[in-house]
This record gives C-alpha cells, sequence and structure tokens, in this order.
C-alpha cells in the first residue's frame, strides 16, 4: 500500500484535484449569477437566521468557484484543500440536520433549492444519503491533498527543502 | 542563501494569490447582493392598474382547519393549502389561479384556502394579512397579489406590514380596520390554526390540493391548466 501510494502519488493528486476542484466549479459555477436561488436554498435549511443565511448564500457560489480555480490549476493546494473539506463537513452537517428534522428540501448543491413538491416526498431520503456519501468521498479527497498537495499538472512544485528529506 | 531568497519570494507571490482571489469573491458577494436589491424594488408597481373583479365575502371553516372558504356546502370541494411565500406555489397560481377564481365565482365548487406560514416570519405577516383581506371581503384579490410580487428572495424584509399594507391599498382595501389588523397582527390566532392543521390532513408541503377530499396527484412536470381542470371537473 505504501508502495502503491509512493508511485503513483502525483497521479492521485492530479485526480484528486480533479474531481474535487470540478465538482466545486460546477456547484459553484451552476449557482453564481443565480444569487437569490441560492440564497434561497441556504435560508430552506433553517439553521442560520435569516440575513445570515441570505449572505452564506450569496458568498458560497464565489467562494466554491474560486478554491475550484485553485485546485485545478494547482497553485496554493493545501490551504485550499482544507478549507474544501471543511465546507464538506458542513455540508454534510446541514444535510444531515434537515434529514433529522425531516424537511423535505432539495440541497441546493447544484443550484435550485428550497422547499420540495410535496409529490415527491418519497425520493428525498435516498437522495440526502447520496449526498451524504458524495460530500464524504469529497472530504476524503481535499484530506488525501491535505497531505500530499504536490502531483503532476500544478503550478505549485514541492519546496525543495521538504523534498531533501 | 539563495535558496532561502527564493523561497520567501514564492510566500510573497502566494499571499499575493491569496489575496487576489479573497478580493475576488468579495467583489462576487457584493455583485450578488446589489443585483438582488434592485429586483425588489421594482416589484409594486407590478400591481399597478389592478382589475379586480369585485369582492366576494368569504368564511372562516371552523370545521376544517379555519380555512378561508368560498361558497361552502356545495358538492364539490377543493382545498388549497399554500405558503406565500413559496415559489412553487406562485407556479400554481399562475397556471391555476384564473380558472379556480372562476369555480369561485361561478358557485361551481366550495374552495377552502389554508393558508400556512411555514417559511418563516413573513409568511406568517402575509398570512395574518390574508385572513385581514378576507375579513374584508377582498381575499381573493388580496390572494392573487401577494403572488403577483411574491419576492423571489424569501423572508429579505420586503413583506413588512407596511409592503402589505400598500399591497391590500393597490387592490383596492383602504380601510383604517384592514391596516390596524395586519399591523397588530390581529389574525396570528388563525394563522397558528391553519398551521397546525397540516399534520391532521397529512400535508407534508406546499402547494397541496384536495378535490372532494382526495389528494390530487399531479402527473406533468408543470402545473398546466388541462391537467387541473380535468381532475376537478372528472370526477
Amino acid at each position: 500500500m505504501r508502495n502503491f501510494n509512493e508511485r503513483f502519488q502525483p497521479v492521485i493528486t492530479f485526480l484528486a484535484r480533479l474531481v474535487l476542484g470540478g465538482v466545486l466549479l460546477a456547484a459553484g459555477g451552476l449557482k453564481v449569477f443565480k444569487p437569490t436561488e441560492s440564497a434561497n436554498a441556504v435560508a430552506a435549511y433553517k439553521v442560520l437566521p435569516t440575513n445570515v443565511a441570505h449572505l452564506v448564500g450569496y458568498a458560497l457560489p464565489w467562494l466554491e468557484v474560486a478554491l475550484a480555480l485553485l485546485l485545478i490549476v494547482g497553485f496554493i493546494v493545501r490551504p485550499a484543500a482544507v478549507v474544501s473539506g471543511l465546507i464538506m463537513i458542513v455540508f454534510i452537517g446541514a444535510i444531515a440536520s434537515v434529514w433529522a428534522r425531516g424537511m423535505l428540501i432539495d440541497c441546493g448543491c447544484f443550484g435550485g433549492g428550497g422547499e420540495i413538491d410535496p409529490s415527491l416526498a418519497s425520493q428525498v431520503r435516498r437522495t440526502y444519503f447520496i449526498e451524504i456519501m458524495r460530500d464524504l468521498g469529497l472530504a476524503l479527497a481535499a484530506l488525501y491533498l491535505y497531505f500530499f498537495p504536490y502531483g503532476k499538472l500544478s503550478l505549485e512544485k514541492a519546496a525543495p527543502s521538504t523534498k531533501e528529506q | 542563501m539563495a535558496k532561502q531568497q527564493a523561497k520567501s519570494g514564492d510566500n510573497v507571490t502566494r499571499w499575493i494569490v491569496i489575496a487576489m482571489v479573497s478580493l475576488v469573491v468579495v467583489t462576487g458577494v457584493v455583485f450578488s447582493i446589489f443585483s438582488q436589491n434592485s429586483k425588489e424594488a421594482a416589484s409594486l408597481a407590478a400591481l399597478d392598474g389592478f382589475k379586480s373583479k369585485g369582492a366576494i365575502v368569504s368564511t372562516i371553516d371552523a370545521d376544517n382547519g379555519s380555512a378561508i372558504t368560498f361558497n361552502p356546502g356545495l358538492a364539490k370541494t377543493v382545498d388549497v393549502w399554500e405558503d406565500p411565500q413559496c415559489p412553487v406555489c406562485k407556479y400554481f397560481e399562475d397556471a391555476n389561479g384564473e380558472y379556480i377564481d372562476s369555480l369561485i365565482r361561478d358557485k361551481k365548487a366550495t374552495v377552502r384556502f389554508h393558508v400556512l406560514s411555514f417559511l418563516g416570519d413573513e409568511s406568517v405577516r402575509a398570512a395574518n394579512a390574508s385572513f385581514c383581506a378576507a375579513e374584508e371581503g377582498q381575499y381573493i384579490d388580496f390572494h392573487k397579489a401577494l403572488y403577483r410580487v411574491q419576492s423571489p428572495l424569501e423572508n429579505s424584509g420586503f413583506w413588512s406590514n407596511d409592503t402589505l399594507v400598500a399591497i391590500g391599498n393597490k387592490v383596492g382595501i383602504t380601510s383604517e380596520k384592514f391596516a390596524k389588523c395586519v399591523n397588530d397582527g390581529q389574525k396570528v390566532d388563525l394563522v397558528k390554526t391553519n398551521y397546525d392543521s397540516m399534520s391532521k390532513y397529512g400535508v407534508q408541503g406546499t402547494p397541496t390540493v384536495f378535490i372532494d377530499g382526495k389528494l390530487w396527484e399531479r402527473k406533468a412536470s408543470d402545473f398546466n391548466l388541462d391537467e387541473f381542470r380535468a381532475a376537478v371537473e372528472g370526477n
């Protein structure tokens, strides 16, 4: 296992950056010019006070796009991975919380969001589960990037001093 | 020594990039907030030239969740459960509002509006104002007007009591009593009764519609008048 990681680490890092960055870019990009929708989607979780939720809704898509670009081009990957991992954990908590409270909402992860048409209620739990699993996977990718931020096709190279050790 | 210098140069670049990325994010957020604010300011203008088809007296049906009720006692019944802020309810209203209006005016059906308020403070205020308008015999117009100016952003501060009174004025509800009823939240008990009756009727969200007491399940992906009319007139 260790050998495997030593051999393929630059490629794995590259793939992790592409997957995490790609999902963030899609999620952020689809929401970034729909601020109202995004603000409503965050407020629909009923976790934050409405004003704060709206502000988060305005900010989140921009943050996601910024993180995505850093991860994809491979610059300041470690801090970007830390922030990405943290927001994934927040997403998991938020979805688990609406699930636990028996609420029926669209996560609004890739745009949309808000209360769900009640006729779709039966599918919602399954959707919550899939979303949590997806975000968990992305959080693990972020964790990997924390430990191994330097890989193929990256603007940033490992500092020489760390390589020598 | 040279290595040291290169490293600190790298660090400066990193901080510059972090600062630039933060700047882009902040600029984006400010842009988002402003684009929302300008949208809202325009919306009361949508009620200029509102034409009422005439007031219709409604009652409060204590036996059916204290809903706002038109034409009580007819064989055909339509129960509409909605929250004034719910965007999907607006789609329902856009597609079927005029038809429901005609059911009421032609006395074809008993129509009960269960005004819910689970989307936050502004829903409670709007629901309270709805019951105030009903007391004036003007719910039908007020209902229509609410959806016409519904803010795309929920609980944005737009539906203050002042705005709700102004919406009433635009559709011809001008009495002092209405304004007082809205401002004092005189109907919050009815708002609560309506909200509390959701579980009794198995209503989980909005819009929910019962036709002759039976849950209507839409098959089409969007609300369309033909499907709804067929459901009401079919059985």
